[in-house]
């Protein structure tokens, strides 16, 4: 799974783009936010607030991801 | 409706020419501006940072979900994105609609929704100062090359950088090593390279029908039982020709028909007297392998990116590609410090050991296609600044094998930036390989490799072939594999990610991996049968067997 960080998580994780390797076929939210806080611990505070996008689009907490998807930690958005 | 929707980073016109239409009664426009002050201080400027295909996705979303509810005719969106100075506008929006109400209506959700939803960030106010060293810093622009008056890092990294994570080690090192330029190169010269010329079929395969049969070809709706041979075609000949009724042709195998409608008797289900056929059985099956039946003209036959295999290889030459365009190899130096060593068929006095690292790195690139440089330096400044001169252009890649003294690693980074080279890791959190450096100078990547065998073969299988899968351009598909711990694995550092090292076979169809002894990183014997690399995630003091586990396959032969 490519995973993309943006605005403050950038600063938590000294990146805006890794690699994770999907455990199995496909994983749910928690699954990717398991991997995720193994890779940084930084990122725990931060859960509560951001939303997971799957290539490209929003998704909930029932969505599944493949090792094939884009998945972008979108924190609050502040445009305009 | 109209929409367009613009992320930019050049500031655009403060005219937007409204668009035409007969039924527009409103054009209402907004536009927000960077103001000159955040929280009581001036500031000269904002960063915005957006995620552009998801941003630009949303907006669109937003505005068919809001016309829904709230007709109207056309929608313009621009945002800015990267810095932009007070007193510009940051985001454009221009509505046409029937109506101002419903155009205002619009735009005032729109606003509402953009700043709650669409991924688009602030990211940091600038002072004029700052703004003025961002500006400086963008005109010096592109790859560090080579100054030696100050020790280089790169522009955003702090010198003593904390310890990377394996997975940002990674993903830093697939963003630095963009595909080399391609080349072409002799069908005999290609395998194991990329391919970066989808190759398509330059005609149908087969070009034409032929028969797969030994036999007789005759029309394929034709009741006679007794035939009368007019020809005959083998593999080779071009005999087009009409079959009339109660006409054969003996054809062979391979052998182009000689029309259409046709089909094959075997010539086991007939029998011939002189140039008279006699059918024995009517069988349903044509026996022709069709034109265009593999593969027709212009279907993709190799994608761009796929590793020429024996068998790619063949089907190239078969379609006339003998010289296919591939991703030229990296050049790569090696580098082997230490005062420590003495050549592999050398007795080593006391205190000295073997130089084994000159080997493993020789024959980890051999499968690639990989012909180092190697040379053998002592631990003087001298000398090894005299090799890394050598690299100034001439190497993509520069492998530098730490030797076993007390401060290898400060050696090598201070040689390294002493040479203009940025460093961008110096140290990780996976465990062997603690010390690596990550440097880069121009186009030359530079990797510091611990000293010892085992971290040496943890990190050229983890790191430099990562290196080497990107520059090659092939796709990246993930260096992690799922198996079955075939034995208890016992003894891991839960403070740190580690990769242990192992034996991956297969096991009634499934993959076992056995770990392997080791207890320290200077432990050499272990890489007797070591093929693959367990990951230990960090917090993990062991693993039962039985248990399902992430490993890397080692870089290996065939």
């Amino acid at each position: 799974m490519k995973i993309l960080f943006f605005g403050p998580l950038k600063e938590i994780t000294g990146c805006g783009e890794i690699s994770l390797r999907c455990p199995g076929v496909d994983t749910d939210t928690s699954g990717v936010w398991q991997l995720l806080l193994q890779a940084y611990p930084g990122l725990a505070s931060s859960r509560r607030v951001v939303r997971l996008a799957r290539n490209a689009v929003y998704v909930g907490p029932q969505a599944r991801f493949q090792d094939h998807d884009e998945v972008a930690l979108i924190p609050p958005v502040s445009g305009g | 409706m109209e929409i367009d929707i613009q992320l930019t980073a050049a500031p655009f016109p403060w005219r937007c020419p409204p668009p035409s239409g007969a039924s527009h009664g409103a054009w209402v426009e907004f536009r927000g501006i960077v103001r000159g002050e955040e929280k009581g201080a001036p500031i000269a400027a904002l960063d915005y940072e957006a995620y552009v295909p998801m941003a630009e996705r949303e907006m669109r979303r937003i505005i068919e979900e809001i016309a829904q509810r709230q007709p109207c005719l056309a929608v313009h969106v621009i945002h800015r994105i990267g810095t932009v100075l007070a007193g510009e506008p940051a985001v454009y929006v221009g509505i046409a609609g029937r109506h101002r109400m419903e155009a205002f209506a619009f735009l005032d959700e729109f606003m509402v929704r953009l700043k709650q939803d669409v991924p688009i960030w602030k990211q940091r106010a600038l002072t004029s100062a700052q703004l003025r060293k961002a500006k400086l810093g963008r005109t010096e622009g592109g790859a560090p090359t080579g100054r030696r008056s100050r020790p280089a890092t790169t522009r955003g990294v702090p010198k003593a950088a904390p310890p990377a994570a394996a997975a940002e080690v990674l993903a830093l090192l697939r963003q630095l090593c963009r595909p080399l330029k391609p080349e072409r190169v002799p069908l005999a010269d290609a395998l194991g390279r990329v391919l970066r010329k989808t190759a398509r079929a330059p005609e149908d395969q087969p070009a034409f029908d032929r028969s797969s049969v030994d036999g007789y070809a005759v029309r394929l709706v034709d009741s006679t039982s007794a035939f009368r041979i007019v020809d005959e075609i083998r593999a080779g000949d071009w005999k087009p020709r009409a079959l009339r009724q109660g006409q054969a042709v003996r054809i062979a195998t391979g052998a182009a028909a000689p029309s259409e409608d046709l089909r094959v008797v075997m010539k086991e289900d007939a029998e011939v007297r002189g140039d008279t056929l006699t059918l024995l059985r009517r069988e349903a099956h044509r026996n022709l392998r069709f034109r265009g039946e593999d593969a027709r003209l212009g279907q993709e036959l190799i994608a761009a990116g796929t590793v020429l295999q024996p068998g790619s290889l063949a089907l190239l030459a078969s379609l006339g590609c003998a010289e296919p365009l591939v991703t030229r190899l990296p050049r790569v130096l090696h580098l082997a410090t230490g005062n420590e060593l003495v050549s592999p068929d050398q007795k080593p006095g006391r205190g000295q050991i073997r130089d084994s690292n000159s080997t493993l790195v020789r024959a980890f690139l051999a499968p690639r296609g990989i012909a180092p440089l190697q040379r053998r330096v002592t631990e003087d400044q001298a000398s090894v600044k005299a090799e890394l001169d050598r690299a100034r252009l001439e190497f993509d890649l520069l492998l530098i094998s730490g030797g076993a003294s007390v401060g290898d690693h400060d050696f090598t980074r201070g040689l390294l930036e002493e040479a203009g080279f940025a460093i961008h890791v110096s140290k990780t959190t996976a465990r062997p390989g603690k010390p690596l450096i990550v440097a880069r100078r121009g186009r030359t990547l530079a990797f510091g490799l611990p000293g010892n065998p085992l971290a040496h073969y943890v990190c050229l299988n983890l790191f430099v072939s990562t290196a080497l899968d990107a520059w090659a351009g092939r796709p990246d598909p993930g260096l992690f594999h799922t198996g079955t711990l075939a034995a208890d694995l016992t003894g891991a550092d839960p403070a740190r990610e580690t990769f242990w090292p192992a034996e991956w076979r297969l096991e009634q169809g499934q993959v076992a991996l056995t770990p392997l002894p080791w207890r320290s990183s200077g432990d050499l014997t272990s890489l007797a049968k070591a093929n693959a690399l367990i990951r230990v995630a960090p917090g993990t003091k062991g693993l039962a067997r039985g248990c399902q586990i992430e490993f890397a396959r080692a870089e290996r032969i065939a």
